[in-house]
């Protein structure tokens, strides 16, 4: 899929670095419907794999929560663009998650997020993640911005 | 206007006590949520997208900085005039 921002407009945006950052592409922007489509392509190479685990390559949860929160990031400088241009601190507060499916190398994770509520200081996402059309990861996200 | 009846105020005060982790007896109207009850801007959203989708009402952006008590919900909500 093309790429509406690519790695780089990303990390201007993210604050995270190499080892974490966990959004290589964003493929789709609705600002109409507040919604984000990103993707995580998973390779052997990804260094949790090497402990998550050495026998069993799987995709740690928490960490398709933060792939999930990375992408709520992008979707809130999406719609907020003149809040994100401060780079402020963005935290998470609660999460609500549902995980579905194993996730694996060579499996290509599509990270849809559509914002519930976003104000200056907080913001409320309903996301999913999914390999194909399998729903891997259901979550509710809040976080706060300073 | 007319005032909130006391099974709105009630279902209000539910909702806080669940987000906020305060028990409902130490919930006073009057209380401030950020110097009183430890309410962040963050538990303050969810409060108000949890009472849009139980009283089927769209509180505006621009309204969210205003929750600071139970008291101004009562107001917000009678303003928004709930089902």
């Amino acid at each position: 899929m093309d790429a509406v921002w690519n790695i780089e407009k990303i990390q201007q945006i993210l604050p995270h670095r190499y080892p974490f950052i966990f959004v290589d592409r964003v493929v789709e922007i609705d600002e109409a419907a507040k919604k984000i489509v990103c993707l995580k392509n998973l390779t052997i190479n990804d260094y949790f794999f090497a402990g998550h685990f050495p026998e069993q390559p799987v995709m740690p949860g928490v960490i398709m929560i933060e792939a999930l929160a990375q992408a709520a990031i992008l979707l809130y400088a999406a719609l907020k663009p003149e809040i994100a241009a401060k780079k402020p601190i963005y935290y998470l507060g609660k999460i609500e998650a549902k995980f579905l499916k194993v996730v694996q190398p060579g499996d290509v994770l599509i990270l849809e997020v559509i914002a519930e509520k976003m104000t200056g200081s907080a913001g409320i996402v309903n996301a999913r993640a999914m390999v194909g059309t399998e729903p891997a990861v259901e979550a509710r996200l809040m976080f706060g911005i300073k | 206007m007319p005032a909130l009846s006391e099974v709105f105020k009630n279902d209000i005060r539910k909702i806080v006590s669940e987000i906020s982790e305060v028990p409902i007896v130490d919930l006073k109207d009057e209380a401030m949520f950020a110097e009183d009850l430890g309410v962040d801007s963050m538990m303050a959203l969810e409060i108000a997208a949890t009472i849009e989708k139980k009283f089927k009402v769209v509180i505006p952006e621009d309204q969210i900085p205003n929750i600071r008590s139970l008291g101004n919900i009562y107001e917000l909500l009678a303003k928004l005039n709930p089902r």
